[in-house]
């Protein structure tokens, strides 16, 4: 069994279907990839994880059910989120905002600050300045700390990319792939920039209307021409 | 003059403190809590039953009048609130029921006319030419060390900072492990326990009457919508500006007026900024 494993998995927002019999594996330590356009259901997959929708089927990280557990419980069991909004607490600074983070994990907080400020540099130059007064860039930061502040085993970043210039998102990527090389960290980052998941990303999986696709090393992907020219243009 | 400075900031004291236990909620779970004024009416009829029925000691009497404003708190929550998951005005609508339904208890278990409570501390004061009794100066020294002592609770606790973080943003704060529901159950007994403290000050500067529930609950619903906020800092600005308010309106017009001029005040604000004054709603 794999460290992630996601099984037959439907989710609904009320009556409507939004992900449909979703197979999904991750090992221990990968970068994994799941790119496919606007309204796939990619945020909804990861709001899945976390217990935040309805669904039916099977989340099993490390060998263990999240299904039924509560948000908090799956946190507290290594998983962490930085969602596609960030979802940030405005009028908290961004040391608030990631002592916030270490809520389930308060033993770690001095050594999980000092990661996360040695990761992003800049975030500890604005420390004590309120998220709602920050850029973007800054605000995907914060919340790729804040996650970070849970000691998560398994990080999960929904479309860090967007809106973002260039220079963040490699910015960006770096840090994640330096999380996975120096920490173990397991990851799995949503996309619609393909490219830009190909890079990061050793696995792939292609997500539209709810549904997987197609899945496979990034060789594979590239190499595969039906593939290329139906997900990632020319 | 003097005198009007020194009741109006007294009162103000005591006046935040009754503003906070609801504003709490409000912030937190963005729900009016119109039972709110009946922690007052149970503080203060425990702390009447036990310290002048039964002749329990008064510090006796103030912290059993917490613990029973606390267990209300928590069972309406639990019982009421949940149950109702998140439809905003089926839980106004039934706890100002409550309010009402809590008010006739009263009246079956300690009759209808007002009581008047004893000293809390007897004595009094002469500043400046104003008279001070001692109940009322220790009701806003003890609403003042309270005031302060919840700021730190939320500004510097890991439970505070998740009461503001479920206040700011409920995804944000699911996603950082923090549960919700007892985040609620928590703010919800504060709540309770502010708001009994506060009756049995209320009362003791005012009188016990069945219908004492309904003066506390507008002061606060104005502190809430004049200050459109939960923060702290506004609690205590709006609960000066409707303390010197009333003070001023019983100087100067008559004492049967100051609550009217509370509830012009809430309409005004809601008339000309629906969202309040400060427009920010979260802790
Ligand atoms: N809160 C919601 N309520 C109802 N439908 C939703 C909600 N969130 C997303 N959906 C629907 O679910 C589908 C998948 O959305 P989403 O997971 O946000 O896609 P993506 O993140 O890939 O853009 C879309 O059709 C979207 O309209
Ligand atoms: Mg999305």
């Amino acid at each position: 069994m794999s460290f992630l494993q996601i099984e037959k998995l439907d989710a609904f927002y009320g009556k409507a279907l939004a992900l449909s019999g979703v197979e999904l594996s991750v090992e221990e330590g990968e970068i994994v990839a799941i790119v496919g356009p606007n309204g796939a259901g990619k945020s909804t997959l990861l709001d899945s994880i976390l217990g935040l929708t309805t669904t039916n089927g099977d989340i099993c990280l490390d060998g263990n059910s999240l299904i039924g557990t509560g948000s908090a419980a799956i946190v507290k069991c290594g998983v962490g989120y930085a969602p596609e909004r960030c979802n940030l607490f405005p009028y908290m600074t961004v040391r608030e905002n990631l002592l916030v983070g270490a809520f389930t994990s308060r033993e770690n907080i001095d050594s999980n600050l000092e990661l996360v400020f040695k990761l992003f540099p800049q975030l500890r130059e604005r420390e004590h300045q309120e998220t709602s007064t920050q850029s973007g860039g800054e605000r995907q930061m914060v919340s790729i700390g804040r996650a970070l502040m849970t000691s998560p085993r398994l990080l999960l970043v929904d479309e860090p990319t967007i809106g973002l210039a260039p220079k963040i998102c490699l910015e960006i990527a770096e840090v994640l792939r330096r999380l996975c090389k120096q920490f173990g960290t397991t990851i799995v980052i949503t996309e619609q920039n393909t490219n830009f998941a190909m890079t990061l990303a050793e696995r792939l999986y292609v997500l539209e209307t709810g549904e997987i696709k197609a899945s496979g090393t990034v060789d594979e992907m590239r190499n595969d021409a039906r593939l290329t020219e139906a997900y990632f243009g020319t | 003059m003097a005198q009007i400075i020194i009741q109006g900031l007294l009162l103000s004291g005591l006046y935040a403190l009754i503003a906070m236990g609801f504003t709490l909620i409000f912030s937190v779970g963005r729900v009016l809590n119109l039972a709110y004024g009946s922690y007052l009416m149970i503080g203060g009829y425990v702390y009447f039953y036990l310290t002048q029925l039964l002749g329990v000691p008064k510090i006796v009497g103030i912290l059993m009048a917490t613990v029973a404003g606390c267990v209300v708190g928590l069972l309406i929550y639990r019982l009421l609130v949940k149950q109702l998951k998140g439809d905003h005005v089926a839980i106004e609508i039934s706890t100002l029921i409550l309010a009402v339904v809590l008010q006739a208890g009263i009246v079956l278990l300690f009759g209808d006319s007002s009581k008047i409570l004893l000293p809390i501390v007897p004595g009094v004061i002469h500043v400046g030419g104003a008279t001070v009794t001692f109940s009322i100066l220790a009701a806003t020294i003890i609403s003042w060390v309270i005031l302060i002592g919840i700021y730190i609770f939320i500004r510097k606790t890991h439970t505070g900072r998740a009461m503001q973080a479920v206040s700011m943003d409920a995804k944000g704060a699911a996603i950082s492990g923090i549960d919700s529901d007892r985040i609620n159950m928590i703010t919800w007994g504060i709540s309770g326990t502010l708001g009994a403290v506060a009756g049995v000050f209320f009362a003791s500067y005012t009188q016990l009457s069945p219908s004492m529930w309904v003066a506390p609950l507008i002061i606060a619903i104005a502190v809430v919508i004049v200050g459109g906020i939960g923060s702290i800092i506004g609690t205590l600005v709006v609960a000066h500006i409707i303390g010197f308010m009333e003070i001023l309106t019983t100087a100067i017009l008559a004492p049967e007026m100051r609550g009217v001029f509370t509830m012009l005040l809430i309409i005004g604000v809601l008339v000309i900024r629906p969202r309040g004054l400060f427009g920010r709603e979260e802790l």
